[in-house]
């Protein structure tokens, strides 16, 4: 499903670049629950970004679902992200003008749904979040981990290839982040959805099917992980 | 592709439904008024030439002069000619007029205005003399020996410092000794003061033709016949068509005697009208770009994640080029009843110019050239900003 090959992501130049991303292949199969876990500033964000297409690596190459994104003209990489990507944010990322329903009617929309499908679908998402009930209501009228709910909603609309998010539990307290952790797994074992998630959080390992750690930009074994189960 | 307006106008309206009220209003208060700037000045310059031109069609000239011609200094058989050009389909009335300098001594106070004989009683079928007379009544053609006197001639007996000279302050009954051109010297009484606001008339003095006949000799004198005709705007077409009914004396529009004074009136205040325009203009540009401008990069973290999930930045720059042109639309409406409100106060409180009230005039070309110059700025407005702000990297833009 993602194959990154000596993928790098270098910020600043001469004597103050930073390798955020060091030269880092990874593998990720479909229907994948994966973790990518490190210290603050080992480059887990600069990771899903370069996945998620919001950025563009200094060297290496990127295929997701066949396609080598790193070849892409922007515009490509638009539809690519609207059609085979779902990406949540640690703050949501509402549109805080529109309601819940019009939040997730607005991708699909876009991607050429038309207009009676989209709503269907978009109630039909809501109810799988567990937000039949919130249906108009504004960003600002609801509670952070129900905007998450709407977030991850959002990014399922036009079912992605692969969903990404990071530290989506960030901004919420353990009740929350428990619902959102079980409505992402479920997702991941119901539907096979292939997910890649950001987290610090060593108590999330348990959902995790496994962990990518980094450091300094770099992978290097799960120390978090029991012995014999280490990833490469 | 109408689907991507579709969307596009979905956002756009959602935007503005549930964005903030306040700024939006202000927004759209400030465009009225940029609209309002861009109309007021203008119509009100163009009330003040609609007017200069009226009080000179009205006081000095009608809407065709006749002169003597060419080497001859008085028009030959006046009144029968009058007659003729009555007859001349397009004609409201003619009159016929000798105007001369003559002295005028009241109370050992003298000065030399310009002393214009009438026909009373033609003359108000044409010229608007007879509706200003502030003081006494205007000349009947049976009168002799009255005169009118122009509100600046007559002075003001409190005034110490004369700005032209005057006669000191003359009323209504009193006598007036008037010396013509060739020495005759005759008294006159005043019978009425009038007031035009135009200081060139105010200082004329107005008699009958009848006394000017005794007084030259003369019985049918007339250096000028005052054309009035139907409709004014067509006064070349109108001075052919005398031409063709045989008037053989020289023939002049208002506007050709009116050249030199009035044209440089008019022409500064169409340079006036130009630079106010265009500052006015220059200012909707600004204001209007500031205002979206601002609006666009205060959702600069918004349109990042927009184009994050895959929305395509045509369909981002079009939501807000429609945002601008719907406030544009508001700010328009707003300023033209804004506009009405003003010109309502001003036809119940008129801005008084010498010369009389001054009514704006709206003019239609000038109105929908500055609609359609707003709604340029604001589709501009809308696409520079958006067109920026979605072609930086999607990263720093979330980032805000
Ligand atoms: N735009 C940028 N310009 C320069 N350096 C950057 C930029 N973004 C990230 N970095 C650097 O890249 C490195 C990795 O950053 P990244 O955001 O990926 O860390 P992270 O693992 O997500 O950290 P955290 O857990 O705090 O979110 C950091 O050293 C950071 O300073
Ligand atoms: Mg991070």
């Amino acid at each position: 499903m993602i194959r990154a090959s000596n993928l790098s992501k270098i910020y600043g130049r001469g004597s103050v670049e930073v390798r955020a991303l060091d030269g880092i292949n990874v593998e990720i199969q479909k229907g994948e629950f994966v973790g990518v876990m490190g210290a603050s500033g080992s480059g887990k964000s600069t990771l899903l970004h370069l996945l998620g297409l919001l950025d563009r690596p200094t060297a290496g190459t990127l295929i997701i679902a066949d396609t080598d994104v790193t070849r892409l003209p922007e515009r490509e990489r638009t539809l690519f992200r609207l059609n085979r990507l779902g990406y949540v944010f640690q703050d949501y990322a509402l549109v805080p003008e529109l309601t819940a329903e019009e939040n997730i009617y607005l991708p699909s929309r876009v991607r050429g749904m038309k207009a009676q499908e989209c709503t269907r679908t978009c109630r039909d998402i809501l109810s799988l979040v567990g937000l039949k009930d919130r249906v108009n209501f504004l960003p600002g009228e609801m509670s952070g981990g129900e905007q998450q709910r709407v977030a991850i909603a959002r990014a399922l609309v036009n079912s992605p290839a692969i969903l990404l998010a990071d530290e989506p539990c960030a901004n919420l307290d353990s009740r929350n982040s428990v619902l959102i952790l079980d409505l992402i797994r479920q997702l991941n074992r119901d539907l096979r959805q292939t997910v890649v998630m950001v987290s610090h959080e060593n108590w999330h390992r348990k959902y995790f099917d496994r962990v990518i750690y980094l450091i300094d930009g770099k992978i290097v074994p799960d120390p978090g992980a029991e012995p014999g189960t280490a990833a490469p | 592709m109408l689907e991507e307006e579709k969307v596009a106008l979905f956002l756009a309206s959602r935007i503005i439904a549930r964005g903030n009220k306040g700024t939006l209003f202000l927004t759209i208060m400030i465009i009225a008024m940029v609209f309002v700037n861009l109309i007021f000045l203008p119509s009100i310059i163009a009330g003040v030439v609609v007017l200069f031109n009226q009080q000179t069609i009205d006081y000095s000239y009608a809407n065709l002069v006749v002169e003597p011609r060419e080497g001859s200094l008085l028009i030959s058989n006046p009144t029968s000619l009058v007659g003729k050009i009555n007859r001349i389909p397009g004609v409201v009335a003619s009159t016929p007029r000798y105007s001369s300098g003559a002295t005028i001594v009241h109370k050992g106070k003298s000065t030399t205005p310009l002393v214009i004989a009438i026909d009373p009683e033609r003359e108000s079928q044409v010229m608007k003399v007879h509706k200003s007379i502030i003081s006494g009544d205007y000349l009947s053609d049976s009168d002799t020996g009255q005169i009118l006197i122009g509100v600046t001639l007559a002075g003001d007996r409190e005034q110490k410092v004369e700005r032209t000279p005057t006669l000191g302050g003359v009323d209504v009954g009193k006598t007036v000794e008037v010396t013509f051109r060739n020495g005759v010297t005759k008294q006159f009484r005043v019978k009425g003061i009038l007031k035009t606001g135009t200081s060139l008339i105010d200082n004329n003095a107005y008699i009958s033709r009848r006394d000017l006949a005794s007084v030259l000799g003369d019985e049918d004198p007339a250096n000028q016949i005052l054309v009035r005709t139907t409709t004014t705007g067509d006064e070349n077409a109108m001075r052919l068509l005398l031409m063709q009914y045989g008037v053989q004396e020289q023939i002049w529009t208002w506007q050709d005697k009116s050249l030199d004074f009035l044209k440089s009136i008019v022409g500064s205040f169409d340079i006036i009208n130009l630079i106010s325009t265009v500052v006015s203009l220059i200012i909707a540009v600004v204001v209007i770009f500031i205002v979206i401008f601002i609006s666009i990069v205060y959702r600069r973290k918004q349109i990042g994640i927009l184009q994050a999930i895959g929305i395509d930045r045509r369909i981002i720059i079009k939501s807000y080029i429609f945002q601008a042109l719907f406030i544009c639309l508001c700010g328009t409406i707003c300023g033209c009843i804004l506009l009405l409100i003003v010109l309502q106060y001003l036809a119940a409180n008129p801005l008084v110019f010498p010369g009389g009230p001054v009514a704006p005039v709206l003019e239609t070309g000038l109105v929908i050239r500055s609609i359609i110059s707003l709604f340029l700025v604001a589709l501009i407005a809308g696409y520079i900003p958006s067109w920026l702000t979605t072609r930086e990297e999607i990263l720093a833009a979330i980032r805000g």
